[in-house]
């Protein structure tokens, strides 16, 4: 049975801030009351307040930055959950679950360029991979400034959530917009597409992607029709996060490594997964 | 220090904090998070006896005040819970309760005598209760007497204590608390999940792919309450109370009203430490009331005597009408 993280706990934390960003998202910067080794890029954490203002059931937020022993959350409001987060003040208590999932696989600077397409809130576990993959993960090999392409995504320009942030990290970061309001005019797929053509980016490419289920089973399927390694962060509703409700499942490719059983449990066999194991399109 | 100790005859529980099916794995998985020895006994999720998949997602989604899921029972079978989970439960130490559910009577059979040779079971609930296979339709739960077939089966299969756990999706829990007690159940649990279903009105969609799913926490906890006092007042089995369940204070009202053992469901979703701690929240309740043995508090309801005088209805008048207060 695949058992939550070995280091996950549940835990209270206390709000430091709550800022803006974009037109509907806030970073909800926390201190928990136990200090956090190092996260790996992609890991989440379950997440409510502890007053009765948040729903019963927390909600899973990958974690954005550590800042010493502050962890950072870049959070767009959808509902009730991410409304009662959004009005925390600086000492409202938070409970806390984590850290959960598995996070990135080694971005190393061995293989192929690394392309990371992101869609909306979908950059939240971007940040730290990017600080991570040029810092060397696993003791492999640091990835390259030049090896990394990041296309970032959304409807409109004020929901390219702190979009400087990841310019300041020096790798080369591309925006498009389903309006044009800012970047390239389209979604991240064909802005792709565009580099590919125009030569901007090697075929031969290495792709990670986080983001709203449509644009995932539309990277998936290129994935699958270039033969590219590609990862995939998912987020599929989840009850616990430590893989005990059964209420995430992930369907799993039937002739892949996982195909043994129907479906894979996000939260704790992912979020991030790879399109040999896991299927948003359908394939077997 | 008051003390905790229960009993669900034959089994002595360390205190009468127990995790609900569904809701906490096999405990190995959770043993970072709580400290599994200061709970008082672990349910397993309900094992069937053939792997079954799971109803597609959507299969949770919450509510304003509770939580409703329809998983359908996503578990690897009988032969996988032998062989991988069972050693696991066996080797936390507290009690090991094997849930089992199944859709015919031959199945249940074939479960609790697979089980009934396996040492580390301490006793078995039969599922008689989940909503979330043969589209709610509930036979085992709302029928008396299928629901006294099974338990009859079941008892005469297995060496095993078995707890019976109940639906309170039906008029009248009594009659079935009743029927399982005279099947030979050596406990109750009261309840398993309310059926209910959630809408977007604007998207039309409902929240679960299955429509209907069952409900449960806090906003459960009136309805499990009365259940599990209506049991307790039928039979003299012991009780195990479930349903919206989150605090030692909600612990203890359970008791009051008749039941032995509580367990913690949709509460260790939002901290799955809750369960661990409970115990020690509950004797800290009890030493401040100066009440020195939990069991002290079982079945203490005070129901209000008779009617008096002054508030009776007068003739001609009419009688207080409950559903019009
Ligand atoms: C591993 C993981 C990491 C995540 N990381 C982040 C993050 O860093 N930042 C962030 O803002 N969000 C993140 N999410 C998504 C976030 O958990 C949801 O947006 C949040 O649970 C919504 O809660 P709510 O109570 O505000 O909305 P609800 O009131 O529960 O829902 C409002 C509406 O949004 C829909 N909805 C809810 N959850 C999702 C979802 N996961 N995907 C699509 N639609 C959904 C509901 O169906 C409903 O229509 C992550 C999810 C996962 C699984
Ligand atoms: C996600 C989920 C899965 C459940 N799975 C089972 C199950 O497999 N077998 C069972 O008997 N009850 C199952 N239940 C019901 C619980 O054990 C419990 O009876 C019910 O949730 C009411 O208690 P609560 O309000 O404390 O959660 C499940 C409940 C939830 C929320
Ligand atoms: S969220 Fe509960 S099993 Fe994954």
């Amino acid at each position: 049975m695949p058992a939550p993280p070995i280091d996950a706990r549940s835990l209270t934390a206390r709000t430091v801030s709550v800022t803006p960003c974009g037109d509907d998202g806030f970073v909800l910067r926390i201190r928990p009351d136990v200090g956090q080794a190092p996260l790996r890029a992609a890991r989440f954490f379950m997440l409510r307040r502890e007053d009765r203002l948040s729903p019963a059931i927390p909600r899973p937020f990958s974690i954005y930055r550590q800042v010493g022993e502050d962890l950072e959350f870049l959070i767009k409001n959808m509902g009730t959950g991410t409304a009662a987060l959004s009005q925390c003040t600086p000492g409202t208590r938070l409970r806390l679950i984590g850290p959960l999932g598995n996070g990135w696989p080694a971005l190393d600077g061995e293989g192929a360029p690394w392309v990371m397409l992101a869609g909306g809130i979908g950059s939240a576990p971007f940040f730290m991979g990017i600080e991570q993959a040029l810092a060397g993960m696993d003791g492999r090999k640091p990835v390259q400034r030049e090896s990394i392409t990041y296309l970032y995504g959304a409807a409109r320009r004020g929901l390219l959530y702190d979009i400087e942030a990841f310019r300041r990290l020096g790798v080369r970061v591309e925006a498009c917009t389903d309006d044009g309001s800012a970047g390239f005019k389209g979604n991240v797929l064909q802005l792709l597409e565009d580099l590919w053509k125009r030569g901007e980016v090697p075929r031969q490419v290495r792709l990670l992607a986080c983001g709203p289920e449509r644009m995932l089973e539309a990277v998936e399927n290129l994935a699958r029709a270039r033969n590219l390694q590609c990862w995939l962060s998912l987020e599929t509703l989840m009850g616990c996060g430590v893989g005990i409700c059964n209420g995430c499942p992930v369907p799993t490719v039937e002739s892949g490594p996982m195909g043994a059983w129907p479906n894979a449990k996000c939260c704790v066999e992912g979020p991030v997964f790879s399109v040999d194991d896991v299927t948003l399109a359908g394939a077997h | 220090m008051a003390r905790l100790a229960v009993h669900l005859p034959p089994l002595a529980l360390r205190n009468p904090i127990l995790s609900a099916s569904g809701t906490y794995g096999h405990a190995a998985e959770m043993q970072h998070m709580a400290d599994i020895r200061a709970i008082g006994g672990l349910v397993s999720k309900t094992v069937t006896r053939l792997p079954r998949h799971g109803n597609p997602a959507p299969r949770i989604c919450e509510t304003e005040a509770g939580f409703l899921n329809s998983i359908g029972l996503e578990n690897k079978g009988l032969d996988y819970y032998v062989r991988e989970l069972l050693p696991q439960m066996a080797e936390q130490d507290t009690c090991v309760i094997t849930n089992i559910g199944a859709e015919r009577v031959e199945d249940f059979v074939e479960l609790a005598a697979r089980l009934s040779d396996e040492p580390a079971v301490d006793a078995l609930e039969v599922n008689l209760s989940c909503p979330n296979v043969q589209e709610g339709k509930l036979p085992f739960a709302t029928d008396a007497r299928m629901a006294a077939r099974v338990i009859e089966e079941v008892k005469r299969a297995t060496k095993k204590p078995i707890f019976a756990k109940l639906s309170p999706n039906v008029s009248r829990i009594s009659e079935m608390a009743i029927a399982v007690e005279a099947a030979g159940a050596d406990a109750i649990t009261a309840v398993n999940t309310v059926l209910g279903m959630q809408v977007n009105w604007r998207t039309g969609k409902p929240g679960l792919h299955t429509v209907q799913g069952g409900y449960s926490g806090t906003a459960i906890k009136p309805i499990a309450l009365r259940c599990a006092w209506e049991c307790a007042r039928s039979v003299s089995i012991p009780i195990i109370g479930c349903g919206g369940i989150t605090t030692a204070h909600d612990v203890l009202e359970f008791m009051v009203v008749g039941c032995t053992a509580v367990q913690i469901g949709t509460a260790s979703f939002g901290d799955p430490g809750l369960v661990g701690r409970l115990a020690g929240e509950v004797e800290a309740l009890l030493d401040s009331a100066g009440i020195d043995d939990v069991n002290a508090l079982i079945g203490t309801l005070r129901t209000p005597q008779a009617t008096p005088r002054a508030t009776r209805p007068h003739e001609g008048q009419q009688a207080p009408c409950a559903s019009k207060t």
